[in-house]
């Protein structure tokens, strides 16, 4: 089976796409998220990971999803919700695993959102 | 984890609180998150589990936080330590396997180097090097300046220690321990630097003969928060090419289960008027 990509092996392209789809240079960017320029190059290049303040702030500013900029989703404005099944969902303490679900449910109502992939 | 990557996660939460305006102790990262529009929620006091969970659902960040050791400081920490991950570089690949959840158990004892750095970066939020070290310039050195710090911090005793002893420009330790184990050790860069001294390792026995040893052998020292001063020689703990004459205090943490002993040696003072030496010592070290 092939692997996914890491979140961080995904970005760098998305994040050009992204930008080249809403028309503007690194320098625009930058100043709508409130970023140094260079941190867009950088991101860009994949000399620079992001911090998910830097991805929220980037999503914002490009009216795309955070799912879109992670290469979760295809579509700019579509988001994935959060799948449950995820690795290490069989450490967790059936406690926690319930109040996680509980917590992430209220997330999605927060958003306005539904969770396609909620079981 | 290298101390420049530690070094790199303190220095990111410092420029964190700089650039937002958060200026004054204590910090509070319940604040912190709302400002990031970040939901946070206790878990249930019954709960015990995880110290905390940074969950995402699409742009929506939350935080899930343990309240079962009913401490305040911890439930800081807990939360101060998720928001290391989201504000961290890189933590992306780590926190997102292919989930939104991610749970962490603070309080360094992970080996996990992300881990490790979301702590390092949760200890320099609560406590900044240069509002603690400000605040610290009238205190001496030992278990009473430590707890005068946590109460000004907000955080907790664990914390506080470790960030004390990190900061410090005197020649002092801080061992946590359980039983007979060491779960760790910081060490002053003053103490590091003494020809021969040993590191104290995690998992490691606590020295023979040492106050700290006989104070674990009776549990209930440690469940009713017993307090211990001994002067000792620290050498006992440390080995090293010279006596280093010293204290040792003990405190039983309670619930918590463990003990921290804070060792203290004015050997590097001995000739000077202590508390002036020591006020401008703090100022001239931590302006660097």
């Amino acid at each position: 089976m092939n692997r996914s990509p890491k979140p961080s092996e995904a970005f760098p392209a998305r994040l050009t796409e992204a930008r080249n789809i809403r028309g503007l240079s690194q320098t625009d960017l930058a100043e709508i998220a409130g970023l140094p320029a260079s941190s867009i190059s950088r991101f860009e290049s994949g000399s620079r990971k992001p911090s998910f303040e830097n991805l929220r702030r980037l999503a914002g500013a490009l009216q795309a999803t955070t799912d879109f900029l992670l290469g979760r989703v295809d579509e700019l404005d579509a988001s994935r919700a959060a799948n449950p099944m995820y690795r290490d969902f069989q450490n967790l303490s059936d406690d926690d695993r319930d109040l996680a679900r509980g917590f992430m449910k209220m997330l999605a109502k927060r958003s306005g959102g539904h969770d396609e992939d909620e079981d | 984890m290298s101390e420049e990557i530690a070094w790199l996660a303190s220095k990111k939460a410092e420029l964190f609180l700089v650039q937002q305006g958060y200026t004054t102790l204590p910090i509070d990262p319940f604040q912190i998150a709302k400002d990031l529009s970040i939901e946070v929620k206790a878990k249930p006091a019954t709960a015990p589990g995880v110290s905390g969970m940074l969950l995402r659902h699409g742009d929506n960040f939350g935080i899930l936080y343990a309240t079962c050791y009913a401490n305040e400081g911890f439930e800081k920490f807990s939360v101060a330590h998720e928001l290391g991950h989201y504000l961290l570089e890189g933590h992306i690949d780590h926190v997102l396997p292919e989930d939104g959840i991610h749970e962490s158990r603070a309080g360094f004892l992970s080996s996990d180097p992300y881990e490790m750095e979301a702590d390092r970066f949760a200890a320099a939020l609560l406590m900044p090097a240069d509002l603690f070290k400000r605040a610290c310039t009238r205190l001496s050195d030992g278990l009473d300046a430590i707890e005068t710090m946590a109460s000004l911090c907000n955080a907790s005793m664990t914390t506080t220690a470790i960030r004390f002893a990190q900061l410090a420009p005197t020649c002092m330790a801080i061992v946590m321990s359980s039983g007979t184990t060491i779960d760790y050790c910081f060490m002053s860069e003053s103490l590091k630097t003494m020809g021969g001294v040993e590191w104290l390792r995690k998992n490691e026995p606590i020295p023979n003969g040492v106050e700290t040893g006989r104070f674990n052998a009776n549990s209930g020292n440690v469940e009713q928060a017993h307090r211990v001063v001994r002067d000792v020689d620290l050498q006992d703990w440390f080995g090293g090419q010279r006596s280093l004459p010293g204290t040792e205090e003990i405190l039983g943490l309670g619930r918590y289960g463990r003990t921290l002993t804070v060792l203290t040696t004015d050997v590097l003072s001995d000739d000077e008027d202590e508390d002036e030496e020591l006020e401008e010592s703090w100022e001239i070290r931590f302006r660097r």
